[in-house]
This record gives C-alpha cells, structure tokens and sequence, in this order.
C-alpha cells in the first residue's frame, strides 16, 4: 500500500480550538471597544485619545478643535444646518457636525446669525468645517490605536 | 463678535492651528512633532501664497 503523496491536514486538538475561539472573541471585544473609543472621540473632541491615556493628543485635538469653533463663530462663519437647499450645504453641514458636541457650542455662540458679507465670515465658514473634519480625522486616529494598528 | 483679521492672518492662524495638530497626531517623540508641525506650516503659507498669485491674473 503507497503512502500519500501530502501529508493530510490534521484538524486542530480541542486545546487549540479553545484558543482560536477566544483568539476570535478578544477580537470582537476589541472592534467594539475601539467603535467606542472613536465615537466618544468624536462626540468630544480629544476624548477618544485621553481613554486611552494619550494625554498629549488629547489636549492638542481638544484645544484645535476648540480653537477653530470659537474663531469660525467668532467671525460668524456660516454654521450649516439638516435643511440645507443643495448637495454644498448638506457636505457643509456634514462637515460641521464632524465637531461633535462643539457643533452645539458653536451654535449657541452664534446668537446673531452668520454674516458672509465679509471675508471674515466666508473664513469663518472654513474655520467651522475645518474643525469637524480635523475632529473626524482625530476620531479616526483614535480608533485606529484602539484596534493596535498604529498609535 | 468679529474677529478684525486680515488675509494673511487668518491664513496663517488657520495654518498654525492645523499643523499644531498633524504634529501632535502624526508623530510621536516631541522634536518630530516640531519638525513636522514647522514643515506643514511652512509648506501651507507657501502653498497659500503661491496659489494666491496664480488666481491674480483672473481676479481683474
């Protein structure tokens, strides 16, 4: 009688089945964490990277993000709205709810309204949209050394 | 309030504010984060400006 020609794959002992399954399982308990850490990042700014001990991140994303609100309603930047007429006001306001909770900061800062008469309110609309995308980015970042992939 | 600031001025305060941040997120040990921050403010003005004398013909 021949031998096989390959060696026939043997099926794992129970041992190493354990080990896969909880393997699988410390995985999706770390997805789901990490999924909070990057929504709390992104609920308030610099929040996901202080969970994780990143004291320094977190100030610097807290005090851009907080920056950038305070000047763009200052300037009184236009702060987007859910009834936007077009596909621009509804990327703007996108854009701006990236900010989280400072969304809501920034709207009760502007009691008078937007005004893009002048340059300093169409920047101020930039310094508003900058500040949720850099908040998403930071919020991305923060997800992504939750999940141990870089920090 | 209104915040009296120039062109240049908000470009560079926008500018100061981003690459503060893109140091601090994007590097770890703090002489990287300087460096990176100097590099990005340097290449946003530069960037700024060089756009803005591009546009110059078509604004007249």
């Amino acid at each position: 009688m021949e031998e096989p020609a390959f060696e026939q794959p043997q099926s794992e002992t129970p041992a190493a089945q354990v080990d896969t399954l909880v393997l699988a399982r410390d995985d999706e308990h770390r997805k789901f964490i990490a999924l909070l850490v990057g929504v709390a990042g992104w609920a308030v700014p610099g929040l996901g990277h202080a969970l994780q001990k990143m004291w320094g991140r977190a100030l610097a994303v807290f005090l851009a993000v907080g920056a950038l609100v305070m000047l763009g309603a200052g300037m009184r930047g236009n702060l987007f709205t859910s009834r936007g007429d077009d596909a621009f006001a509804t990327l703007g306001y996108l854009a701006d709810l990236g900010s989280g909770s400072f969304y809501w900061v920034a709207r009760s800062f502007e009691t008078a309204g937007p005004d893009v008469s002048h340059s300093s309110g169409d920047y101020g609309t930039r310094f508003l949209a900058t500040a949720g995308v850099l908040n998403l980015l930071a919020a991305l970042h923060a997800y992504e050394a939750a999940r141990g992939r870089k920090a | 309030m209104t915040a009296p600031l120039t062109h240049l001025q908000s470009m560079m305060l926008f500018a100061l504010i981003i690459s503060l941040a893109f140091g601090t997120l994007g590097r770890r040990r703090p002489s990287e984060r300087l460096k990176y921050a100097a590099w990005s403010f340097l290449l946003f003005l530069l960037i700024g400006i060089a756009i803005g004398w591009l546009m110059y013909p078509f604004s007249r």
